[in-house]
């Protein structure tokens, strides 16, 4: 039971963005994929999500890859992007109800917990709006609600507290921690250390379209020379020359 | 700001040109040639016969002057870019708008002028009215549509007062005093009230600027998209809380394509409109035949075109990421079109065969037509349909 990344080689056609990437997530784990902007963390995420087609390599989660039965594959995993995508013909309820539809979800066990997601993300009264309409932030608590209505094993956050009000950071955090206690996978990427710390499990620096290093916040200072007062900002610097210096 | 306004203009226009040569097709000046030409020989006719003389003719030469006023809203070309990177320029913006406003009274003008030439024949001959006060009523649309636009220039800005319907009311009763009392001095009149209008010095209100020109743009594209594809257009997804009882209706489904497929039709104008349009001209076309088998020939043939426009609904999420990440079957979506589109067929069908039954004259033929129409219409839904997706769904 695990999400295994082995060798992967992809990217945009004619366009190398991902170089034999390496990566694997344990259950109850959740992994913080960090790196500089177009370092390739939303690309790998869009391998694992299979909206780019894999030059080389393997994704395999769960035992099961996309290309052997997609909706099986797809059904293992929940995403919220960094940019909420909604259907702009959808109201906040059929949102939910489309996401028990897709994931085979029992509405009757299924409706209580979409109620209990939305009063902490203070949606319980838009049930019948139109969700394009709501505030950026707003849009994306939908997403996160969606995302852990589907209760999948696999859970992929891009950016996950962009736009978010320092609430609904509290009660994101406050998810992902009963997800990890509960045996999930998490894959997340984020440039704000500062709160994505209390839930990260282990780290992976993306640069240049490979991970050279996964570990803790102490063992990634250690390998990029940090002392253990220096800021973890120092890493972007040592990141960035790296990229420079080819 | 002039600079940019100029640019703006001429970009707009050679937009508009490409978008013109693509609505007046050669199918199109076809049609529309043999269109005006039965119109003016039914026009001509009537003249002929009509009496002359009767007390409301001035009326209806002045309500015909008038509705080319209706046209013509304020071009402003404005971009919601503008309201980041036009913010500090307020000062220059009346400048902007007074480029904007000449461009916009050009298609005003031309129609008006049109107008102007098809009724004069019945305004001098049949309504008697003078060749002067003809030309006023002709003055003094144009300088009110002048005026229509400063107004609409100066309700950009913030505390203005909103009485856009009135102008055009008041434009009304202002022409048919013209008509029946030769009243000239009332154009004098509005032309002062029109350089009354002055530039506001109150900050502009780029939000509701853009907001409303946005609105206008797609009127247009919206006019094209009848034509041609218009990538531009941005469809105002609407809620239609009143068509949730078809939802309610319609039984529920465990196909989460049909579910999308559902919405899709009932809140994207793209798909309700285009049937209701349909419906429309096919009825249209009903009472203009009003001859039997044609009737059917024709309404067949609009239900034809209907479906071949929406069947292409089961791709409408194919660039939707959120639609390729859910776990949702594609093997699924033929089958929750074409019940999409059956339903919505049928509801075409049974609303012109309803319009034969009570708009034209009775006879047996009509009763059986119905159901004729009716079985044409399944059959493009469940014969033609089937194979028109799977040809899509192949690509």
């Amino acid at each position: 039971m695990s999400l295994e990344i082995t060798h992967l080689v992809g990217g945009y056609a004619g366009f190398t963005v991902i170089n034999d990437l390496n990566l694997n997530i344990s259950p109850g784990e959740t992994l913080g994929l960090i790196g500089l902007n177009g370092a390739g963390k939303s690309t790998t995420i869009k391998h694992i999500l299979g909206l780019l087609p894999t030059r080389q390599g393997r994704i395999t989660l769960n035992e099961r890859t996309l290309a052997n039965d997609p909706t099986a594959f797809k059904r293992q995993l929940a995403y919220i992007p960094e940019t909420p995508i909604l259907y702009p013909e959808l109201t906040l309820k059929e949102h939910l109800q489309l996401t028990m539809l897709s994931y085979g979800l029992a509405e009757a066990e299924a409706w209580p917990k979409a109620q209990n997601l939305l009063t902490q993300f203070r949606l319980a009264d838009k049930l019948d709006w139109l969700p394009s309409h709501f505030s950026k932030g707003m849009q994306q608590k939908v997403m996160i609600v969606c995302a852990f209505l589907a209760d999948t094993p696999l859970l992929i956050i891009d950016e996950p507290f962009t736009g978010l009000d320092p609430l609904a950071v509290t009660r994101l955090i406050a998810l992902i921690e009963a997800a990890k206690a509960a045996g999930k996978m998490i894959l997340m990427t984020t440039h704000v250390l500062a709160q994505a710390q209390r839930v990260i499990s282990k780290y992976a620096v993306l640069n240049q379209g490979t991970i050279p290093v996964v570990g803790s916040l102490a063992e990634i200072r250690k390998h990029y020379g940090l002392a253990p007062s220096d800021s973890f900002d120092l890493l972007y610097e040592r990141l960035s020359q790296e990229q420079m210096h080819g | 700001m002039d600079k940019l306004a100029k640019a703006r203009l001429r970009a707009n226009l050679k937009q508009s040109l490409q978008y013109l040569s693509l609505v007046f097709n050669d199918f199109f000046v076809l049609a529309l040639l043999f269109l005006v030409g039965a119109v003016m020989f039914w026009y001509a006719q009537s003249l002929k016969q009509l009496p002359t003389g009767k007390w409301y003719y001035p009326l209806l030469a002045a309500l015909l002057l008038w509705l080319p006023s209706l046209t013509g809203r304020l071009v402003t070309l404005l971009k919601p870019a503008d309201q980041q990177f036009l913010l500090t320029q307020d000062r220059y913006f009346a400048s902007y708008l007074s480029k904007m406003r000449r461009y916009s009274l050009i298609l005003p003008t031309l129609l008006l002028l049109l107008m102007a030439g098809v009724v004069f024949p019945f305004a001098l001959v049949k309504a008697q009215l003078t060749v002067s006060t003809y030309v006023a009523m002709i003055g003094f649309l144009l300088l009110s549509k002048y005026s229509q636009l400063r107004l609409a220039a100066r309700q950009l800005y913030f505390n203005q007062p909103k009485f856009a319907t009135w102008i055009h009311l008041g434009t009304l009763a202002l022409l048919i005093m013209i008509a029946y009392s030769q009243l000239w001095f009332l154009a004098v009149l509005s032309l002062g009230w029109a350089y009354w209008w002055r530039s506001s010095t109150d900050a502009v209100n780029w939000l509701s600027a853009i907001a409303q020109e946005q609105q206008r743009k797609n009127t247009i594209y919206a006019i094209y998209a009848m034509f041609t594809d218009v990538p531009e257009r941005q469809l105002a997804i609407k809620r239609r809380r009143y068509l949730d009882w078809l939802l309610a209706w319609s039984k529920k489904t465990h196909n989460p394509n049909l579910f999308l497929y559902q919405r899709l039709f009932l809140r994207n104008p793209a798909y309700l409109s285009l049937v209701s349009q349909m419906v429309c001209f096919s009825v249209l076309l009903s009472l203009l035949v009003a001859n039997g088998i044609w009737n059917l020939g024709l309404a067949m043939l609009v239900a034809f075109l209907t479906v071949y426009q929406l069947a292409p609904l089961i791709q409408a999420y194919d660039y939707q990421l959120m639609y390729l990440v859910l776990p949702i079957d594609p093997a699924t979506r033929p089958r929750a079109g074409i019940r999409v589109i059956a339903t919505a067929i049928n509801g075409y069908g049974w609303l012109v065969g309803l319009s034969w039954l009570c708009l034209l004259p009775w006879s047996w033929q009509v009763l059986w037509q119905v159901p004729l129409l009716l079985i044409g219409v399944n059959l493009l839904a469940f014969g033609y349909l089937p194979l028109r997706m799977k040809k899509m769904e192949q690509k």
